[in-house]
C-alpha cells in the first residue's frame, strides 16, 4: 500500500468535509432567509483506481471521497401547492377588502343609517298630518329637509360606490403591472438558469428566486407553473402562456373604467387582443369586485331610491296642495345619484285628499308607507325599506362567508406553509449537528495525514536505525 | 403532524398563535369600548336584518305615541268646547221655559230674547272652537271656522283622522252636524225671537232644542269613548316601544359580563402562548456545544 495514495485519499476527505461545511454554513446564515431551501452535500466515496500507478505494486489505491452533487431539498409538489393556496387566498381577502369597504358606506344597523332616514322621512309626513294648516308650515318645511336628506344619502352611498370601484380598479391596474414584473423577471431567471445548467454552475439560490417569483405570480393573477427542460418554468394564466423560456408576455388591463358602464363593459385582462380567463389570486377578486359585487350593490341601491322615489310620487300624486293644486312628484330622477326632492316648500306638499280643504290624509297615507304592508301595496312590490334591509342583509352574508372562508384559506395557506417548511426549511439543530460531524470528520482526516506523515518521517529518517 | 420541524416553524406557528389571540382580544375590547355586539352588518347578517327591522319599528311607535298626543290634546278641547255647548243649551231650556210664564212682562220679554241672543254668540264662538289654528267641529274645511258670521255651518263633516298604532287610526274631529252645529245658530235666533214676543217659545222650537241637546250629550259620551280608545293605545304602543327597545339591545348589546369574562379568559391565554413562546424560541443546541 502506498502512503502517498492515503495522503491523497486524506486530502479528499479533507476538502469534502470543507466543502459541507462550506454548506452548512450558508443554511445556518440562510435560515430566516423567506424562500430558502435548504441545502445538502451528497458525498460518494471513490473506489479503487482503475488502473494502478507505478508505485502502488499490486494493490489498488482508494479514491478517496468526492462530493458528487449539491442538492436542494424541496419538493415541487409542495411548493404547487402552496402556491395555489396562496391564489386562492388572495383571491378571497381582495374580494372581501372591496365589500368591507361598501359595507362602511351602509352605516347599518345605527343610527345613522339610510333606514333610520327614511323612518325620519315617512314620520315627518305624519306631522305633517297631525299639525295640518295652511298657517304652520314648519312640519311641511321639516318634511322636505327629511326629503332631501335621504335623497343626499343615497347620493353618498352611489358616490361610495363608485370611489370603491375605482380604488378596486387602481388596485388591479397595480396587481397587473406587479404580475408584469414578476413574469419579466421570471423569464431572465429563466435564462440564467438555463446558462448554469448548461455550464454545470450550480444554480440552487437562483431556483429559490424563481419559486419564489412563481409563487408571487400565483398569488398576483393566478399563473400555474409547469416544468420545462433545463430546469426553467412555463407559466400559464387561465390556459394563457405568459412565461414561457426567456419570453414574458404582457398583459393589459382593458373595459370600463368606471362604475357606471361596469355592466356593459366589464373590465377584463387582455393578452394582446385575447381575453385572459383569470381563475386565482388577487385579481380574480378584484375582477369580481368590479364586474359583479360593486354593480350589484350599485342596482340594488338604485332599486331602493327608485322605489322609494315611485311609492312616495304615487301616493303624493293623488294629493293636492292646501292651494287646491294637484299634486305632482315629490322625488324626481332616475337612480340614486339623480334623486332630488321637487318640492321646495311646505305649500307645494300635496297633503289634502280633495281640492280646497284643509286636510291632512294624503300626507298620513305617505307617512303609512314606512308600514311595508302599505308600501308593496301601492308599489306591487317590495317598498324601500324593505329593498334596503334585504341589501344589507346580503351584502353582510356576502362578507360574512368570504371572512369565513377567507380564513378556512388561511388556514389551508398555513398548513401548505408548515408542510413546506418542514421539508424545505433550515433546522438549526440538524445544521449544528452536521457542523460538529463534518469537523470531526475533518479532524480525523487530517489526523489520518498526520499519522501517514509519521510514518514516512519513520520511513525516511529512521530506516536503517532499527534498535539502535 | 408534520415529521421536521425547523426553528422558522417554531416561531411562525408561535407568531401565529400570538396574532390569533391578539385578534381575538382586540375584538372583545372593540365590543366591550363600543358596548355593540353588532357594528357591522357581516358581523351578525341575521341579526342586522333584525336590528333594522326593531328599530324601524321604535321609530313608527314614537311617531304613533306623537300622534297620540296630538289625538289626545284636539278631542280634550273638543271634548271641552262641547261640555260647554251642553251648558249653553241647557241654559236656553231654561230660559226659554221661564218664557212660558204668562206673568212676564214686555220687558222681561225682551231681556230673556237678549239673554238668549248672547248665548247664541257664546255658541256660535264654541262651534268655532280650534286646535292648532284648525276648527275642530269643522272637518277640512278651508278657513278657519265652523260656523260663519251669519251662523250657517260651513263645515264640510270630512273626518280628521289619525293613526294612533300600526293596524288602527282613530277619528279625532266631531262633525258639526253631530254637534247639531248646522241647526242650532238658527233655532237660537228664532228662540231669541219667540222668547222676546207674547206666548214665549212654541213646543216646535222647544222640541228642536230638546233634539239637538240629545244630540249634544251623545257627541260628549262618543268623544269620551274615543278619548279612552286613544288612551288605551297609549299604553300599548308605549309597551310596544319600551319591549322593542329591550329587543335592540339584546340583539345588539353585548353581554357585558361575559364579554369581560372572555376579554379575562382571553388575556391569560395571551400570556401563557407569551410564556411558552419565550422559553421555547430561547433554547437551541448551541447553548449546550462546548
Amino acid at each position: 500500500m502506498s502512503g502517498f495514495g492515503t495522503l491523497n485519499t486524506a486530502a479528499t476527505g479533507l476538502s469534502a468535509a470543507q466543502r459541507a461545511m462550506d454548506i452548512t454554513g450558508q443554511n445556518i446564515v440562510n435560515a430566516n432567509t423567506a424562500g430558502y431551501s435548504r441545502q445538502r452535500v451528497l458525498l460518494s466515496s471513490a473506489g479503487p483506481a482503475t488502473s494502478a500507478t507505478f508505485f502502488s505494486g499490486q494493490q489498488a489505491t482508494f479514491g478517496g471521497v468526492g462530493v458528487s452533487d449539491i442538492t436542494r431539498i424541496r419538493d415541487s409538489f409542495l411548493e404547487a401547492t402552496r402556491a395555489a393556496a396562496g391564489g386562492r387566498q388572495e383571491t378571497l381577502t381582495a374580494q372581501a377588502s372591496a365589500l368591507a369597504g361598501a359595507q362602511q358606506l351602509l352605516a347599518e344597523p345605527g343610527d345613522n343609517g339610510l333606514q333610520r332616514s327614511m323612518d325620519e322621512f315617512f314620520n315627518s309626513w305624519h306631522d305633517v298630518a297631525t299639525n295640518i294648516s295652511p298657517d304652520n308650515t314648519a312640519p311641511g318645511a321639516v318634511t322636505i329637509e327629511n326629503g332631501v336628506k335621504v335623497a343626499g344619502q343615497l347620493h353618498a352611498i352611489a358616490f361610495g360606490l363608485a370611489a370603491q370601484w375605482s380604488v378596486t380598479h387602481d388596485a388591479l391596474a397595480d396587481t397587473v403591472s406587479q404580475a408584469n414584473q414578476a413574469a419579466s423577471d421570471l423569464a431572465v431567471l429563466n435564462g440564467k438558469i438555463q446558462e448554469g445548467v448548461v455550464a454545470g454552475r450550480p444554480v440552487n439560490e437562483l431556483l429559490d428566486s424563481r419559486d419564489q417569483l412563481v409563487r408571487r405570480l400565483s398569488e398576483l393573477v393566478g399563473g400555474v407553473a409547469l416544468p420545462a427542460e433545463d430546469g426553467q418554468v412555463q407559466v400559464s394564466v387561465g390556459g394563457v402562456s405568459v412565461v414561457s423560456g426567456t419570453k414574458a408576455q404582457t398583459l393589459t388591463l382593458g373595459g370600463a373604467g368606471d362604475l357606471a358602464t361596469a355592466t356593459t363593459d366589464p373590465p377584463t385582462l387582455y393578452w394582446g387582443t385575447t381575453p385572459v380567463p383569470v381563475e386565482s389570486g388577487r385579481a380574480l377578486g378584484q375582477l369580481a369586485s368590479l364586474r359583479s359585487d360593486l354593480p350589484t350593490l350599485l342596482a340594488a341601491v338604485d332599486q331602493v331610491a327608485v322605489s322609494l322615489r315611485d311609492a312616495v310620487n304615487a301616493v303624493h300624486a293623488t294629493g293636492f296642495t292646501l292651494a287646491g293644486a294637484p299634486g305632482g312628484l315629490f322625488f324626481d330622477g332616475t337612480d340614486a345619484l339623480t334623486l332630488s326632492v321637487v318640492p321646495t316648500a311646505a305649500a307645494g306638499l300635496a297633503v289634502a285628499s280633495a281640492p280646497g280643504t284643509v286636510d291632512g290624509s294624503v300626507a298620513a297615507a305617505i307617512g303609512d308607507l314606512s308600514d311595508e304592508r302599505n308600501a308593496s301595496a301601492v308599489l306591487g312590490g317590495p317598498g324601500p325599506s324593505a329593498r334596503w334591509r334585504e341589501l344589507t342583509t346580503a351584502l353582510g352574508v356576502q362578507l360574512k362567508s368570504l371572512e369565513t372562508a377567507s380564513s378556512v384559506q388561511q388556514s389551508v395557506v398555513r398548513a401548505a406553509d408548515d408542510a413546506v417548511e418542514a421539508n424545505a426549511g433550515v433546522s438549526l439543530d440538524e445544521e449544528m449537528g452536521n457542523m460538529i460531524l463534518f469537523q470531526r470528520s475533518y479532524q480525523a482526516s487530517a489526523r489520518v495525514i498526520t499519522t501517514v506523515d509519521e510514518m514516512l518521517d519513520t520511513l525516511i529518517n529512521r530506516t536503517g536505525t532499527v534498535g539502535r | 403532524m408534520i415529521g421536521r420541524i425547523t426553528q422558522r416553524a417554531i416561531s411562525d406557528s408561535a407568531l401565529r398563535g400570538l396574532q390569533a389571540s391578539l385578534d381575538r382580544s382586540a375584538r372583545l375590547q372593540e365590543q366591550l369600548s363600543s358596548g355593540r355586539r353588532i357594528s357591522q352588518p357581516s358581523d351578525d347578517p341575521s341579526g342586522t336584518a333584525s336590528a333594522m327591522t326593531f328599530r324601524s319599528q321604535r321609530a313608527s311607535a314614537e311617531q304613533h305615541l306623537r300622534n297620540i298626543d296630538g289625538a289626545q290634546g284636539r278631542l280634550n278641547i273638543t271634548d271641552a268646547a262641547v261640555g260647554d255647548l251642553s251648558a249653553r243649551l241647557a241654559k236656553v231650556r231654561e230660559l226659554a221655559l221661564a218664557s212660558q210664564n204668562g206673568a212676564l212682562s214686555t220687558e222681561g220679554r225682551s231681556a230673556l230674547g237678549a239673554e238668549v241672543t248672547a248665548i247664541r254668540g257664546n255658541v256660535v264662538d264654541i262651534y268655532n272652537t280650534r286646535y292648532l289654528d284648525r276648527p275642530v267641529f269643522g272637518g277640512t274645511v278651508a278657513g278657519d271656522a265652523a260656523v260663519d258670521g251669519a251662523g250657517a255651518y260651513v263645515g264640510d263633516d270630512a273626518p280628521v283622522v289619525v293613526r294612533i298604532s300600526r293596524d288602527a287610526t282613530v277619528r279625532v274631529d266631531v262633525r258639526g252636524t253631530d254637534v247639531a252645529a248646522d241647526s242650532v245658530p238658527a233655532l237660537l235666533d228664532q228662540i231669541a225671537a219667540e222668547v222676546a214676543s207674547p206666548g214665549g217659545i212654541t213646543n216646535a222650537s222647544l222640541d228642536a232644542l230638546d233634539a239637538a241637546r240629545s244630540t249634544v250629550l251623545n257627541a260628549i259620551g262618543d268623544i269620551g269613548a274615543r278619548a279612552s280608545r286613544v288612551e288605551s293605545a297609549k299604553v300599548q304602543v308605549d309597551s310596544l316601544r319600551l319591549d322593542l327597545q329591550g329587543r335592540i339591545s339584546e340583539n345588539e348589546d353585548i353581554d357585558l359580563p361575559e364579554t369581560i369574562m372572555n376579554l379575562q379568559a382571553q388575556q391569560v391565554a395571551y400570556e401563557s402562548a407569551l410564556g411558552a413562546a419565550a422559553k421555547i424560541l430561547q433554547t437551541s443546541l448551541a447553548d449546550f456545544l462546548k
